[in-house]
């Protein structure tokens, strides 16, 4: 019968007016009856919050403490109305109002502690609970939505998760609900309608001798192309392979050492005096200035094209990987030496960690680089790669296979940069969590 | 020392570490050969497990102050001692930097890289005087202290302002230092929230008694926390008066209504003003 009546009166309390019947017989066997006289008082501010009230008859004065900004601090309450939920809030174990009865009372209590136990064991309800005793501290007794924001949460928050992977595949489809896609596919459009309609079309003076869109097409994906290069001969694939293998072997060894250079030049004063005016006197000079030293200094025609594309990478990891730690928060440091770290314990944990934003901006520049500086090499000496078929077409007058080759080379430049970017945020998922909640 | 103090200081004696002993400290800076003085004789005594409100205005040099005693700075003559131990003074300009004395950063210096807990466990793991799994079930019992459960393997980055300074105190208070060096910790927090940081600060102290060393130019901040307010000159600095706060702690935000609040803010607001507008006429920068 009790059982009954406090169901009944849980119905009508604004928390708990969606919870399933049984789990309401659960929280009615919790609940004690008690009745108060006019003026008595229930609790003070700072009392140890054990209970949550609901109002069954008469009325309640409710007034919030100052310093939790309330709007209203006042409230009467009546029959129905929750109050003492300060004992379901996390880390907020002490009231924050005086609760007076203006008339004889009737109440009932329930344990907060007991009351979270048992939506442990259901948290699906407990959550919807416990969002509704938010929407009730932040509306109705009209507090900060700070104070509302300590309500438990029963079920498993998804954030910690978001693996590289996971967090990769949500961001791909989100870009493929945004507009974004079908911007960039219109950029494309209007670049290759503007080659098709110059060269073509419109036959545009200069433009007429250029291998028009469709002719560079029908050649590319030709399964017997006229010049001897489509995506159905073997020798095309040969060229992608070389050019990515010494991409790929010159990149390796400018961040292998680029990496500790910059590193090491950021960190270290002297090191930097040593090194650092050197490193700017050669920084400068251009990479083909350096193609007849090459040649000279590297035997065969594959050491000295690395060797090419390798320096231009570097220099662009070394520099970029020198300006990360340069710009690290110095409070950063200053607080691991308070913490107790020893000099290389500092410079493990937080120069490198700190520094690699930077670290990774000057890879995807040093990839950039890369290429740039590879197709140079390859065009002057070398027997494969895409930079040797572009030059090797135009002195053999196949027009259209040099635009094949400078399409390709923007497709596995565009993809290899990418990659470089997945690689660092799959290492800094604190920043690609942090620009998340930025809204980036 | 007030009375309050006192009487904490008999309840616990010998318990109680951390006093702080600054003796005629100067400090000049010599920037392009045009000496500034930083700080001028400077004199200060704070006894063990006091909050010593350090109030001035902006560019004063009390941050000058705060880092030689962590030893981020040297000093050019002078002495400041630790429980009578020689932090630096003649012969040692810099103090070494040390886990006994922790910094909480005015702009918060939590490495974003590291997860919370990772965050606060860093500093036992740096000193590898405990086992892993010692520090990392300590570090998690404190974290839930201090109402932070659920929030260990966020990164700081995706935590409130709020929280994130909630983190680097009980960072520090991993380590058991006697003294834990505030730089105007709240500056950036707005007045809601700082609210809830104080007495959130309050908690943890009465829980961990600690000299406290705050730099503040937020004179609310100042009287609710403090037992002693020093009020600085404008640069060169030195202690211009002492101010005991005679509200007894524990403190909760209904101190701000009390009369006492009052009458001491009206007291030292005079003093505070005086100085912020020597410091506007000097054209100090901020810092």
């Amino acid at each position: 019968m009790e059982i009954d009546q406090t169901v009944a009166l849980l119905k009508r309390s604004m928390p708990f007016q969606t919870v399933p019947n049984d789990v309401l017989e659960a929280i009615a066997k919790l609940a004690r009856y008690e009745s108060y006289a006019r003026g008595d008082v229930i609790y003070h501010q700072g009392d140890f919050a054990d209970d949550v009230y609901i109002v069954s008859s008469g009325a309640v004065q409710h007034t919030l403490g100052i310093g939790f900004q309330a709007i209203h601090p006042e409230k009467i309450l009546h029959s129905g109305d929750v109050f003492g939920w300060a004992a379901v809030l996390e880390n907020q174990r002490s009231r924050l109002a005086k609760t007076v009865c203006l008339e004889r009372t009737e109440l009932i209590r329930i344990n907060g502690e007991e009351l979270i136990n048992l939506f442990k064991a259901s948290p699906e309800t407990g959550d919807i609970v416990m969002s509704r005793f938010a929407t009730m501290i932040n509306k109705e007794y009209t507090l900060p939505e700070e104070v509302a924001g300590h309500v438990p949460h029963f079920t498993q928050v998804p954030v910690t998760v978001a693996t590289g992977l996971t967090l990769t595949m949500f961001r791909l489809s989100q870009w493929l609900k945004s507009p974004k896609p079908y911007l960039m596919l219109t950029g494309f459009g209007i670049l290759l309608a503007t080659w098709y309609f110059t060269v073509e079309v419109w036959k545009l003076p200069r433009f007429v001798d250029m291998p028009g869109l469709t002719e560079v097409f029908k050649e590319w994906f030709s399964k017997d192309p006229i010049y001897g290069l489509s995506i159905y001969t073997p020798e095309y694939y040969q060229h992608i392979w070389v050019s990515v293998r010494r991409i790929l072997i010159a990149f390796f060894l400018a961040t292998v050492l680029g990496v500790p250079l910059g590193l090491f030049l950021g960190w270290s004063k002297t090191f930097r005096e040593y090194v650092f005016p050197v490193f700017e006197t050669l920084r400068p000079i251009p990479i083909l200035a350096w193609v007849p030293l090459a040649i000279l200094m590297f035997q065969g025609s594959e050491t000295p094209v690395i060797f090419l594309t390798f320096l231009a990478s570097f220099y662009a990891t070394a520099l970029n990987t020198m300006l990360g730690v340069e710009t690290i928060d110095e409070s950063y440091s200053r607080a691991a030496a308070c913490l107790g770290a020893s000099k290389w314990q500092t410079f493990k944990e937080v120069i490198v960690p700190g520094a690699m934003p930077f670290i990774f901006t000057g890879l995807q520049i040093s990839i950039g680089v890369a290429w740039f500086s590879l197709v140079a090499g390859e065009m002057v000496s070398g027997e494969f790669g895409l930079g040797y078929v572009i030059n090797t077409s135009y002195t053999m007058v196949r027009y259209p296979t040099i635009v094949i080759g400078m399409i390709t080379l923007g497709i596995v430049g565009y993809v290899s940069s990418a990659l470089v970017r997945v690689a660092g945020d799959y290492m800094m998922q604190w920043r690609v969590r942090e620009l998340a909640l930025g809204g980036r | 020392m007030s009375a309050v103090l006192q009487q904490a200081g008999k309840a616990e004696k010998g318990v109680l570490k951390g006093a702080i002993r600054i003796e005629d400290v100067v400090k000049i800076y010599d920037p392009d050969g045009a000496a500034v003085m930083a700080v001028d004789h400077c004199s200060l005594d704070i006894p063990a497990g006091e909050i010593c409100m350090i109030v001035g205005p902006s560019g004063c040099g009390k941050t000058t102050l705060l880092n030689a005693i962590a030893g981020f700075h040297s000093i050019t003559s002078g002495s400041i001692y630790l429980d009578d131990e020689l932090l630096c003074g003649p012969g040692k300009p810099m103090a070494q930097p040390g886990s006994d004395r922790i910094v909480v950063f005015q702009n918060g210096a939590l490495f974003p890289w590291k997860s919370n807990l990772d965050n606060v466990a860093f500093g036992l793991m740096m000193q590898g005087k405990l086992g892993k799994k010692e520090i990392y079930d300590k570090a998690r019992s404190m974290m839930a202290d201090a109402g932070l459960s659920g929030t260990e393997h966020n990164f700081p980055g995706e935590v409130s302002s709020g929280l994130r300074r909630r983190v680097e105190i009980v960072r520090a208070l991993m380590n058991e230092p006697k003294v834990l060096l505030f730089d105007e910790p709240y500056r950036a927090l707005d007045s809601l929230t700082k609210s809830v940081m104080h007495e959130a600060l309050l908690e943890i102290y009465y829980k961990n008694k600690v000299t406290i060393f705050f730099i503040t130019h937020d004179l609310e901040e100042a009287i609710f926390l403090g037992h002693r307010l020093v009020i600085m000159t404008s640069r060169p600095c030195k202690p211009k008066k002492i101010i005991d706060v005679d509200i007894p702690h524990p403190r909760d935000y209904s101190v701000l209504t009390s009369t006492r609040y009052r009458q001491l803010m009206d007291e030292t607001v005079e003093l505070v003003h005086e100085e912020a507008k020597k410091a506007f006429s000097a054209g100090e920068k901020e810092g």
